[in-house]
């Protein structure tokens, strides 16, 4: 088989995203008939500059899906042929057997890797934990930054200075300790972990006990219900046989996150924290001027219940705006992790180590570290962009 | 640039109409719009939010933003069409022939920059004036506008001014370059009752003294009655019917001017006897105004087929009066002097047992004297309420009146249990309640005491259905059994403010203000309410709505015989409302009596001065001209002796300086009648009534 030319590379990789355009053009269609309809997420639809960034960002979210699914991947991107070592794009499979793709689309890496196969499975990894850990950076903020800003006085002081002393702390230079062996010998990354992702389900609960503790009769099945799943959950999340947090038996353990994965989650929700802390509490201080507030604590609400039924809500526009632009940071702090390799396995397809791989060769071969560059800056464009539109639109009528 | 001369009007606005485009489509703002300005007159535009008065002045202006566009008509300003000018020329115009002057002092004054900087600016940027005479001209104007010391006030920054200052101040840069025209818009709306009353004074003499034409926006139909020599009424876009003063407060020829006037408490209405007339209806929507007669579907004279038939209607002249006209089809045909049709007549509720006694409460503050290094050093204290010692019954309404920093909410808080009292006593019904914090009061005594809130887009949570807020209410006062019964008894509760009972499902943003409040109000009264603090619940509503809610709340109090504590600054309100009437100065009740005797001389010095200060829309009354000098001292640092010592026009009258140095006792006047003042006996009888109402 003959080498592909430019032209007929990309049409190749246009005809191997198929599902991620035919999703796109779904979502996007029903998404413009119903616009009206659909609150905030509709009015998205008014902003060129927010469609783009959804856009974008909706490109990598199915292609992520799919590739998981195995419909876009063309090789196995752990999986070295030999022959193909640093090879430009276009290059034909030698030797490819039957009902195996004849060509590396992008090229292969320095260990005769397919790119393109790796960049769309590292954008898996990069969709799948970015939103989330930027959810758990979120209900940490919000648990803390709520009383801090609604109580003010002593309890504002203390957290706020935490806050700040963490974001005072070098970035990097934290993520080097969570990650050195001695350091996770001594179960601190695992400790960690404990204490952040209980956030979530003290969030939950507090959520739920503060709105219905006036039925006890409907209250109480429900807290149990939801906590016990979401406890399950958690005791899963950070119980590790053999770890220094090795709280439930085995056979109860549902899933196993290995502790790389565990590391980068703690340290990115540990940095994200403090900001998402600050925007909330300044959020706080503010709506809790007004009267409805006012009108709930005269009724004799419970102050949890004005801080997540009465404020909470009423600050989702800027939460929003600002999650979105912070899977962005997330994104990039994942590359940046993967590019010094902390936490992920060597091997690993994510686009920060893929980076760093390509680096080495840059002035020989440009092709490795190309594709996953340009897909971090578009990942990362595409949101800035959507919550630029998603500001624009929330502010207009 | 030179200023041209020019005989005729100085400004002529002709069949102007303005849109806005929105992106799902255009929005007519202002329609067939037209008024005349002649040099030297004051023309008054009155109307309600959203009728499209600003959007007038921004027109004059030529400041529509991107959005908006003038779709016909002109404006002529000495004779030049201003939307035929260039940017430049435009540019030239505005702040040196055309002045404006916003709602918000604040807003217009550059935070970083000295107040002397900003006043030379103009002169220095219009007319190329050099620096020294500039100087000069700024002191010579902020002397003009009665601000004391002018060198030191040149000098400072706007923050250092007090609201009442500062809007003086922009009065003052409104006039540095002699403007021909003044456009006020609101100027007086954020200040308070007396400072904004020496405002308005001031305004109207240097109208005088400067020959300026102004055009003065404004929604209180009393304040466009002193400023102004005519008056145009605007009601959805148009303007209904413009005429001189006397002409339409007199002898109005719209229904929707009539309705107005009705609406709002003049010193002889009476809420049981002549009860306020609100218009029914909500004002409609720029994009949904009825065809016809945009008035027609709230208007009493509203014929079929003549008033909402397709057409634009024209504005008729009055034959007869001096520039008056109208835009009714039916002016002819409406008795125009007919009296108004009187709704039943309610009896008052007898009024009960003391429900609520207050025994010399007192609520201090202390604050850190020292914000950084707070806690260690010296703290002061601020005394928010000193010794408030009153009775309220069943089925009674209180006012509490007072400027803002009187104390009046911070009595509120202590009584809802946001905050403890640092002495004296809250009795209800016999309990003491004064240091149990709200979340140590057991269910009753909350759901008992509840508060309607002033501002209506404030009041309600935003993101959740009126149904729910009123449900959440019911829930935490433990009413109803269940969900189903609860909702039962929430859907009854808009009843009986009288919503449709579908509003249960909408959220508060597709609500009016008027509609809100009376969310507010259910809410109020979900737990059976016995006492209900209202603070200035209709003083953020428009006009015609004010009443409904009112009376709305007048309903309630007599099926529930609710015992209202009533907050305002508005006299006219208390008076038509209120059983018995409380004056608040600094912390301090300076009177106190029913509402005739409060309303009657003799009065407190400052009772008088507010009374004096409330514009009031009749042209058949007389006031006495009282206009206290300065601001309202802060409570951080109270002036020794009597708190008004500092603004009183009477202290003269006392011997020995005895009001600078000791606080006044409480006096019995006559019976239940209390004042706070070192006055003789013989200086209280010899005092006038403020309001005369001239004999018909």
């Amino acid at each position: 088989m003959d080498p592909l030319s430019w032209g007929e590379i990309l049409t190749r990789i246009f005809l191997q995203l198929t599902p991620t355009w035919i999703a796109l053009v779904l979502l996007f269609v029903v998404s413009v008939m119903f616009k009206r309809k659909l609150g905030l997420y509709g009015k998205l639809f008014d902003s060129t500059v927010g469609m783009i960034g959804f856009a974008l960002v909706m490109f990598w979210v199915f292609t992520g899906i799919f590739g998981a699914l195995d419909l876009i991947v063309t090789h196995d991107p752990l999986a070295q042929v030999s022959g193909m070592k640093n090879k430009v794009p276009g290059t034909p499979l030698a030797g490819a057997e039957e009902g195996e793709y004849g060509w590396y689309l992008l090229g292969g890496d320095n260990l005769a890797r397919d790119v393109f196969s790796r960049v769309i499975t590292g954008a898996w990894i990069v969709v799948q934990i970015a939103p989330i850990a930027t959810a758990f950076a979120f209900m940490v903020g919000i648990t803390l930054g709520l009383p801090a800003g609604y109580y003010g006085g002593k309890l504002d002081t203390f957290l706020s200075f935490l806050a700040n002393l963490i974001l005072a702390f070098p970035v990097i230079l934290l993520f080097y300790l969570l990650v050195t062996p001695e350091i996770v010998e001594t179960g601190i990354p695992a400790y960690m972990a404990t204490f952040l992702f209980v956030f979530p389900l003290i969030f939950v609960g507090i959520l739920l006990n503060s709105r219905y503790y006036t039925q006890p009769n409907f209250r109480t099945p429900l807290l149990i219900g939801v906590l016990g799943v979401m406890g399950w959950l958690y005791l899963s999340l950070i119980s590790e046989v053999g770890s220094k947090v090795h709280v439930i038996p085995g056979f109860m353990d549902l899933f196993d996150i290995p502790g790389g994965i565990l590391v980068v989650f703690v340290s990115v929700v540990f940095v994200n924290s403090p900001t998402v802390f600050r925007i909330v509490r300044g959020l706080a201080l503010d709506i809790k001027t007004r009267d409805y507030v006012a009108a709930a604590q005269t009724r004799g609400e419970g102050p949890w219940y004005i801080m997540l039924w009465e404020i909470l809500p009423n600050a989702r526009g800027p939460l929003i705006v600002d999650f979105c632009l912070r899977i962005g940071y997330t994104t990039i702090l994942l590359g940046t992790l993967g590019f010094f390799g902390l936490g992920l396995p060597p091997e690993s397809p994510d686009w920060g180590s893929t980076i760093n791989e390509g680096r080495k060769f840059l002035s020989i071969y440009l092709h490795p570290a190309l594709p996953p560059a340009l897909a971090l800056l578009s990942l990362v464009l595409g949101l800035n962009l959507l919550a630029d539109g998603l500001r624009e639109e929330s502010l207009r009528d | 640039m030179t200023k041209w001369d020019y005989d005729g009007p100085i400004l002529e606005i002709d069949k102007l109409s303005i849109s806005f485009f929105t992106r799902l489509r255009e929005i007519p703002a202002v329609m067939d719009f037209s008024v005349v300005v002649q040099p030297g007159e004051a023309v008054g535009l009155v109307g309600e939010s959203g009728c499209g008065k600003s959007t007038v002045a921004l027109g004059v202006m030529q400041d529509l933003g991107v959005n908006g566009r003038v779709v016909g008509g002109s404006i002529k300003f000495k004779g030049r069409d201003l939307g035929a000018m260039s940017q430049e020329e435009l540019r030239d115009i505005r702040g040196s022939e055309i002045a404006m002057i916003y709602q918000e002092p604040m807003a217009s004054l550059n935070p970083a920059m000295k107040i002397g900087k900003q006043l030379m600016e103009v002169p220095m940027i219009h007319e190329g004036t050099p620096e020294k005479e500039a100087y000069q001209r700024a002191l010579e104007v902020v002397t003009d506008v009665k601000l004391p010391d002018p060198k030191r006030i040149l000098n400072s920054y706007p923050h250092q001014l007090s609201g009442g200052q500062q809007q003086r101040i922009v009065i003052a840069m409104a006039l540095m370059s002699k403007p021909s025209l003044l456009i006020l818009d609101e100027p007086t709306t954020a200040l308070d009752v007396t400072v904004e009353a020496a405002v308005v004074d001031l305004v109207k003499d240097l109208g005088k003294k400067y020959g300026t034409s102004m055009l003065f926006i404004s929604h209180n139909l009393g304040l466009v009655l002193e400023t102004c020599d005519r008056i145009c009424v605007m009601y959805s876009g148009e303007a209904v019917e413009t005429g001189s003063i006397e002409d339409v407060f007199d002898k109005m020829q719209h229904p929707y001017t009539q309705a107005l006037f009705r609406s709002i408490p003049l010193p002889g209405a009476d809420k049981n006897a002549r009860p306020l007339k609100a218009i029914p209806g909500n004002f409609p929507l720029p994009h949904e105004r009825p065809p016809g007669c945009n008035f027609g579907p709230r208007c009493d004279y509203f014929v079929d087929g003549l008033c909402n038939k397709d057409q634009a209607i024209k504005m008729q002249d009055i034959p007869g009066n001096d520039r008056h006209r109208s835009r009714c089809l039916r002016i002819n045909e409406i008795d125009w002097a007919a009296p108004m049709a009187l709704e039943d007549t309610k009896t008052k509720g007898a009024i009960g047992d003391v429900v609520l006694k207050m025994d010399n409460l007192k609520k201090y503050y202390e604050v850190a004297a020292n914000a950084l290094f707070g806690g260690s050093g010296a703290t002061k204290v601020v005394k928010a309420n000193e010794t408030l010692s009153f009775e309220a019954r069943e089925s009674e309404t209180l006012a509490i009146v007072g400027e803002s920093g009187c104390g009046k909410s911070t009595f509120a808080k202590v009584l809802m249990g946001l905050e403890t009292a640092t002495e004296g006593k809250i009795l209800l019904d016999n309990h003491e309640i004064q240091d149990t914090p709200i979340e140590k009061r057991d269910t009753k005594t909350v759901a008992d005491v509840q508060m309607v809130f002033q501002n209506p887009f404030d009041t309600l949570n935003p993101s959740m259905t009126v149904g729910r807020q009123i449900i959440r209410a019911l829930e935490i006062f433990k009413v109803g059994k269940n969900e189903a019964e609860r909702r039962e008894r929430m859907l009854s509760l808009l009843d009986l403010v009288k919503l449709p009972r579908e509003f249960a499902d909408r959220m508060p943003r597709q609500l009016s203000g008027g509609q809100k409040q009376r969310v507010g109000i259910a809410r109020a009264f979900a737990g059976d309410a016995r006492i209900v603090v209202a603070d200035e619940p209709v003083s953020a509503l428009d006009v015609s709505v004010q009443a409904a809610v009112t009376d709305l709340l007048m309903e309630i109090q007599r099926e529930h015989k609710t015992t209202l504590l009533f907050i305002s600054h508005d006299l006219s309100i208390v008076r038509y409302l209120s059983d018995r009437v409380m004056v608040m100065y600094l912390g301090h009740v300076v009177e106190l009596g029913t509402t005739e005797q409060v309303f009657s001389p003799p009065y407190h010095p400052y009772t008088e001065a507010l009374l004096s200060a409330v514009p009031i829309a009749d042209t058949s009354v007389e006031k006495e001209h009282i206009v206290l000098e300065g601001d309202i001292p802060s409570a951080m640092n109270p002036p020794p002796g009597c708190p008004f010592q500092t603004r009183c026009r009477w202290k003269s009258k006392v011997p020995g300086g005895l009001c600078e140095k000791e606080v006044p006792p409480v006096r019995q006047m006559a019976d239940g009648h209390q004042v706070k003042c070192h006055l003789s006996d013989e200086e209280f009888n010899n005092m006038t009534p403020v309001i005369k109402i001239a004999a018909e």
